[in-house]
């Protein structure tokens, strides 16, 4: 029987979830606690759980697997709790001291501004390799990639004999312009191998250019050392994992959700650039269902109990961020761009007592819900209060009704926070407060796309997330989109979006090449043609010679893999780069530099004023980067009979009154899983399922399609 | 349909038919009148429409959080791009602000001060005031902290009418001054603080002349950093101004109108409120001082070779309705130096402080300077009544100046029970490292390096300030990165580290700065300075902390690094304990510059000298000898204390384990009993102690330099000069 089956898990910090696709595009997903100390218990408690939606048995369903991807929260929560190996770093002499000074942005990262602003409040991160198990060894590369100082060998040597003492499990080696030159660092690794055979030690080494071979040693330091700290350390949670897919029969390699939105196999060399993968996994679900629909240009939204999160897919590709920070640590790792730019549905919403203005978080309640969830003893109301005490979000079908909202005290609560101070009535100010947060909302969207050289229509917007379905009317309106799209599987788009990854490596590598405007200096462009091309294609051949490396681990032939090459520019001497992707796969004329100048200068002007463009500063490349990816099989987008325009009776619950546009509408609830293709909600409707809830106000509507994808459009003139 | 140019002129562009000299002096009146802006009384919009009122704000607000961060990634200063030295405003037609992005929130009154300057100068008749007309501004005299900051400033029209301003500011790389660097110093007045541009109009169409850009290259160095600013700050403005004219299509323009007058009246309540709230009334002085020690310093202007004193004697008074006033009256006269200050930055210092501690909001606005005085006495460091003075490093006496402000602050925070929020203030953000010279790659360059915004934090009253984290100016430090400085400065990295002992000691430690030792490689010649005080404590500790420790200099001309590095030997990778110096164990030189001239004006530096630059610590809260004793000996197994501070500053015993400390807890106990008795033995009576020192005061028995200190500041101030003979009760016929 051909193998037919994806399965997909997420292990978050309390719940583990697994998502199985069949061939058909029909889907389970199933929810366990997570099991930190091994994580492979809650995978098969979770899988368990999924499969008996279908009567089955993982050992029914695993030999039919053909793929599986892990996410997960672990590597993460290691970083955090500081519970990482071990660790003994060499840097450059007189860096010793880089945990401890940091930089000063590490100490406010992922602050509120009020909390930016106040100095009072910023904090150091606890060092992750103690100040004692820092050496620094003399000896210089300088900015151009050349030695200054030789290496002073012996600082090496007794380095290394003092570390191997120390029984660390791992060495960290991060010396300045390293990814310019990386004799020193190779010369440490030798002395390092000398030094462990005397001692008969064998402790891993991590060199910094060998693992992320790009410029900013601090940030770079970083990357490295969480890749030793925290990241290796998972290598033994993957493993238990596999050992329980091949315990149910199942032979398929797992793989795991990599930061750039591919995924890559678990031995690959680095692992931290699976830290962060969680958020990511919607972008790459619904760029895989636009790519099916034909659709180009995606916004993708995503609300939690926290946040409001916003990414953007232009012409089919992702925005990639060179430097993100994850748990306050600046890092150099390829990122999908996605900003967190608001408020979530557990924020909490306050009357300023002494300006007597309304404030939506930046604190919120998280899973706690907000003071209707009797489970929690919330003091202050949150937007979840007000969704519930509009008749937006039923009582009753929270987290699938394993717990009851009190709707009256989320009433008490907006009233004595919101609507006495402010003199307001308790609906008005309810609706009130969340026309604020969508209204922020949808000026933040509208930014981005605007910041992107485009305008709305361009763009179709995906919502998803267990709030955004609730809000996506209040912050789409208005502003034309081309179409405004809900999955119904909105709860789990992000599992379900793992799965739609490619089997994808992408490695960077910094180079500095710089070539003059080809129109005002054509003879300066001329000329520097062979000299740039000689830097640009050595450096993409060592990167395709290392991602080929990592797919020979999985058994995969460089024949198989499609190479995208990529350089990313900026006009010299800026600090802002530009990705750009080419066609070719080595420069070989002056017509490929023009045509990097094209695409450079046609995204630059895009995303900035046309005044600000600077061709007379000619071009500079600053980093190469090469993808390479292997076609996999990924979960089919289901196609269903289309119905009529009326939803069938047995999908309409029991109705009940949402308050809107300030007087109370009877409103039509439905089962959204119950509902089919074909059908059509008009305002006021709500589509309810365990885990989301689709709002139709007065003035939208919205029809389900043949693969179950809500379109919603703006009915009134 | 277009009218004829000399009629659009004629006709006022301010609201109602009205100019903006009109708009701006009924302004006034009704604030005098009524003591609230423009007179408003009810804040209607904001109690009918609570929602609308949050959404209009909440859209400006965040059109220049966005305008902020596009914009900068256009800039190619790593001081704009990676330290964010830049912030966008916008303002009424008559120039107070309403909203502000994040960023170097200093400058959102200065820009406010250029706006004034160009109503008051009737630039509506001449160059007129037109839709898509570009200004720029770095005169501090008119409104600005120092010539390195540039503002762009355009106007918003809707129709015919000025509906307000966008304005941007950025800290610029060099400003042509005649030495490099941004801040040159050394230089007696005006002439050599580089280009000027006074509220200029520089471009019109939305775009800038290329006569001012090419202006602008041929005068300063680095242009390309320069020219890129331009653009960064003009698209930003640009996004600014869109935001505001998408939000009048949206809620109409009255509405607009109305939101702007309620919104800067509701700041000047709501500043109040906190300050009620957080505040006790009354009067606190906070004087402090700094050095310039220039009496031998071949490097500057002769009119300045002399050793100088800084006089800020700061006093702060909450008034019972909520007023915050903050007086300089007795500061000393300005001097041939540039660390003038005009009243612009004076200004500018108050609202950083302000953001910092009573009011960190994104809703602060110009409301709170209609809630706050500032008096300058003219004539002094704070308000020179010489506009030619050199202005270019106002921060070297603005810093210092105004660290009483935080600790009087903190003495009402302690009197009403906020305990959290007490600092025991800023540490001096120096060493100031900047120059330049031919640089690596053979051009002429300038830098000026701003790991210096990563200075020690204050102690807490709960917890040790933070190691290398902020500036007094810029709560969002960051130190950058290694590889970022080295490829715009000539200068290797020999070490970049803790700076031990630099945090004041106290209960709680202040916060400890960091030092970087830097070897001139790659290059001939690079011209240098060292900034920052040396003899003087400017930030000194509160509850009987400690100030954290002064700055000096240490620096090698003509060293012998290359001989060294070539045959392998040690060198230097940080200074450490000054009192066993690892330059001087570890490196020979010519000419040795190790003191406490820790201000230094324009020096040549050759390839392989080596130049010291160290960061200051944090000051310290409560007495050393309550301190934790445990916390102190991780101290020294980190290296944030000399071992030999435990024992005399902290009362702490330690033994040496293999390469760690540990504690002696009962000879601890032991030493601090002794100490404290040691302190009763010393102590004298109060009034025996202020006729020792009124007797030293009536003999006049100060250094030169703090005598023409008092001596200018009774020169310049009868109210003082007064209040000082009060104070020591001298004899009629005493003077200076």
């Amino acid at each position: 029987m051909e193998k037919s089956y994806i399965m997909s898990m997420d292990a978050g910090g309390t719940m583990t979830d697994v998502f199985f696709v069949d061939r058909d595009g029909k889907f389970v997903v199933g929810k366990a606690q997570t099991t930190p100390h091994d994580e492979s218990e809650g995978f098969a408690a979770s899988c368990v759980d999924a499969l008996k939606q279908w009567d089955m048995k993982p050992d029914d369903v695993f030999p039919e697997v053909i793929t599986g991807i892990y996410s997960g929260t672990s590597m993460l929560n290691r970083l955090l709790e500081r519970k990482g190996q071990n660790l003994g770093v060499i840097v450059t002499a007189g860096q010793e001291d880089y945990f401890q000074l940091e930089r000063g942005i590490q100490t406010y990262l992922g602050y509120s501004y009020q909390d930016r602003l106040k100095v009072v409040t910023h904090r150091h991160n606890e060092p992750i390799v103690p100040r004692k198990q820092m050496f620094g060894v003399r000896g210089r590369i300088d900015c151009f990639g050349k030695q200054a100082i030789p290496l002073y060998e012996d600082e090496v040597r007794d380095a290394v004999r003092q570390l191997v003492g120390m029984d660390v499990k791992g060495i960290v080696v991060n010396l300045l312009y390293s990814f310019a030159n990386s004799d020193h660092e190779q010369r440490v690794k030798a002395v390092a191998n000398e030094v462990m055979a005397e001692a008969g030690a064998d402790i891993p080494l991590y060199l910094s250019s060998d693992l992320y071979p790009v410029m900013q040693d601090f940030a770079r330091l970083n990357t490295v050392t969480v890749e030793a700290y925290a990241a290796e350390p998972s290598r033994g949670q993957f493993k238990r994992i596999a050992d329980r897919v091949s315990g149910y029969g199942g032979d398929t390699q797992l793989r795991v959700m990599a930061s750039h939105g591919g995924t890559i196999s678990m031995d690959a060399k680095e692992l931290a650039r699976t830290l962060i993968s969680g958020p990511i996994g919607g972008m790459v679900g619904a760029r895989y269902i636009a790519e099916k629909l034909g659709e180009k240009n995606i916004v993708c939204s995503d609300i939690g109990g926290t946040s409001f999160d916003l990414g953007l897919i232009t012409d089919g590709e992702f925005t990639m961020k060179a430097q993100p920070d994850m748990a306050k640590f600046m890092l150099k790792l390829p990122l999908i761009e996605i900003d967190s730019v608001g408020a979530g549905t557990g924020s909490y919403a306050r009357v300023n007592p002494i300006s007597n203005r309304i404030e939506i978080g930046p604190d919120s309640a998280g899973s706690k819900v907000g003071m209707c969830n009797p489970q929690a003893s919330e003091t202050t109301p949150t937007l979840s209060d007000c969704n519930v005490l509009l008749g937006n979000l039923n009582p009753y079908n929270f987290l699938g009704g394993d717990v009851v909202l009190d709707p009256d005290a989320a009433y008490r609560g907006v009233k004595e926070h919101i609507a006495d101070p402010l003199g307001l009535g308790v609906h008005e100010a309810a609706e009130g407060v969340l026309e604020l947060f969508e209204d922020h909302l949808r000026n933040e969207v509208f930014a981005r796309i605007f910041g992107k050289g485009y305008s709305p229509d361009d763009y179709v917007i995906y919502s998803y997330g267990g709030g955004g379905p609730l809000h996506v009317c209040g912050y789409t309106a208005g502003l034309k989109f081309a179409d405004v799209v809900v999955p119904a599987w909105a709860a789990g788009f992000s599992a379900f979006g793992c799965a739609c990854a490619d089997f994808e490596y992408r490695l960077d590598r910094t180079v500095n090449a710089a070539f003059p405007a080809s129109d005002m200096d054509p003879e300066g462009f001329k000329g520097a043609v062979s000299g740039y091309a000689e830097a640009i294609n050595s450096a993409w051949a060592s990167l395709e010679t290392r991602v080929a490396e990592e797919f020979d681990k999985s058994g995969i032939s460089s024949d198989q893999v499609e190479y995208k090459h990529i350089v990313r520019v900026q006009y010299a001497g800026q600090l802002n780069d530009v990705e750009v992707t080419v066609d070719f796969e080595r420069v070989e004329s002056a017509e490929h530099l023009q045509q990097i100048i094209d695409r450079f200068e046609d995204a630059y002007s895009k995303a900035y004023s046309r005044a600000a463009r600077s061709p007379e500063l000619g071009y500079q490349t600053t980093n190469v980067v090469v993808t390479g990816t292997v076609p996999v099989e990924k979960p089919a987008l289901p196609v269903e009979t289309v119905s009529s325009e009326t939803p069938p009776e047995s999908a309409r619950k029991e109705g009940r009154k949402v308050y809107r546009g300030g007087q109370w509408h009877e409103a039509d609830i439905y089962d959204m899983d119950k509902v089919l293709p074909g059908n059509v909600f008009k305002g006021v409707s709500v589509l309810e399922s365990p885990a989301t809830t689709l709002v139709i106000p007065p003035g939208f509507e919205a029809r389900l399609d043949e693969h179950r994808l809500f379109h919603i459009k703006e009915i009134k003139g | 349909m277009s009218a004829p140019a000399e009629q659009l002129q004629s006709k006022p562009i301010g609201w109602d038919g009205k100019t903006l000299i009109e708009m701006t002096e009924e302004s006034k009146r009704l604030f005098e009148e009524t003591g609230r802006y423009y007179g408003v009384e009810d804040l209607t919009l904001l109690r009918d429409q609570p929602i609308l009122y949050e959404k209009i704000f909440s859209r400006l607000r965040g059109g220049l959080v966005n305008a902020r961060s596009t914009a900068l990634n256009i800039s190619a200063s790593p001081i704009v791009r990676e330290l964010g030295e830049l912030s966008f405003a916008i303002y009424t037609p008559e120039g107070d602000s309403i909203a502000l992005s994040t960023g170097i929130i200093v400058h959102v009154h200065t820009m406010s001060d250029a706006i004034k300057y160009m109503i008051k100068h009737n630039y509506e008749q001449t160059p007129g005031i037109r839709d898509g007309f570009i200004f720029c501004n770095n005169n501090s005299m008119i409104g600005d902290v120092h010539t390195a900051d540039v503002h762009t400033i355009i106007p918003i029209f809707h129709e015919d009418e000025l509906v307000g301003w966008a304005a941007g500011v950025t800290h610029e790389v060099d400003v042509g001054g005649i030495n490099p660097g941004s801040m040159c110093y050394g230089h007696a007045d005006r002439y050599g603080d580089g280009i000027l541009v006074s509220s200029e109009l520089v471009g019109e169409n939305d775009e800038f002349y290329e006569h001012y850009l090419q202006r602008c290259r041929e005068c300063v160095r680095a242009e390309m950093y320069w020219v890129l600013d331009e653009k960064t700050r003009l698209t930003g403005a640009q996004m600014a101004r869109r935001q505001v004219l998408r939000t009048i299509s949206e809620v109409g323009l009255d509405t607009y109108k109305k939101f702007m007058r309620e919104a800067i009246e509701e700041g000047r309540r709501t500043f109040l409120q906190r300050s009620k709230t957080m505040l006790v009334p009354g009067r606190y002085e906070a004087p402090s001082f700094t050095d310039l020690p220039w009496a031998d310093d071949v490097n500057v202007h002769g009119q300045a070779r002399k050793d100088m004193m800084m006089h800020a004697p700061l006093s702060m008074t909450v008034k019972g309705d909520g007023q915050v006033e903050m007086s300089f009256e007795g500061a000393n006269k300005w001097d041939y130096h540039s660390f003038n200050c005009a009243p612009s930055p004076m200004q500018g210092a108050m609202w950083v402080q302000l953001t910092q501690t009573l009011w960190n909001s994104d809703k602060i606005n110009d409301g709170a300077y209609f809630a706050t005085d500032l008096k300058l006495p003219y004539g002094s460091w704070a308000n020179p009544d010489w506009e030619k003075v050199s202005t270019t490093l106002t921060w070297f006496f603005l810093i210092p100046g105004w660290s009483g402000m935080i600790r009087s602050v903190g003495r009402s925070y302690f009197a009403r029970g906020f305990l959290e929020d007490i600092s025991a203030s800023y540490c001096t953000s120096w060493n100031l490292m900047q120059g330049g010279g031919p640089n690596q790659y053979g051009v002429d360059g300038a830098f000026t390096n701003f790991e210096v915004s990563c200075g020690g934090t204050g102690a807490l009253y709960v917890k040790d300030g933070e190691t290398a984290c902020a500036a007094m100016w810029n709560p969002e430090g960051d130190m950058g990165e290694v590889e970022s400085w080295e490829s715009m400065e000539p200068l290797l990295y020999l070490g970049r580290g803790v700076k031990p002992s630099s945090g004041g000691p106290g209960k709680y430690r202040g916060g400890t700065g960091s030092e970087a030792l830097r070897m001139v490689y790659n290059t001939h010649a690079q011209t240098l300075f060292n900034g920052g005080e040396g003899h003087c404590f400017s930030s000194y500790g509160v509850y009987g902390g400690y100030p954290g420790c002064s700055g000096y200099r240490h620096n090698m001309h003509g060293s012998d690094m290359k001989k060294r590095i070539e045959n392998g030997e040690p060198f230097p990778r940080l200074d450490g304990d000054p009192e066993d110096s690892q330059i001087s164990a570890l490196c020979e030189a010519e000419e040795e510059n190790f003191d406490m001239k820790a201000i230094q004006g324009p020096k040549h530096f050759g390839e392989y000298d080596l130049y010291l630059s160290m960061n200051r610590g944090g000051p310290g809260l409560g007495d050393p000898l309550e301190r934790d004793p445990r916390s102190v000996v991780h101290d020294v197994n980190i290296g944030h204390v000399l071992e030999r501070f435990a024992k005399s500053l902290y009362g702490v015993e330690m033994t040496r384990e293999g390469e760690s400390f540990v504690l002696d807890e009962a000879a601890t106990q032991k030493l601090r009993d002794s100490m404290r008795k040691k302190r009763l033995e010393q102590s004298v009576d109060a009034k025996e102690f202020f006729d020792q020192q009124r007797q030293r005061v009536i003999n006049k028995d100060f250094i030169r330099p703090v005598r023409d200190m008092y001596a200018s500041s009774m020169d310049l101030s009868s109210e003082w000069n007064e209040k000082f003979r009060k104070f020591w009760n001298l004899p009629a016929d005493w003077s200076l």
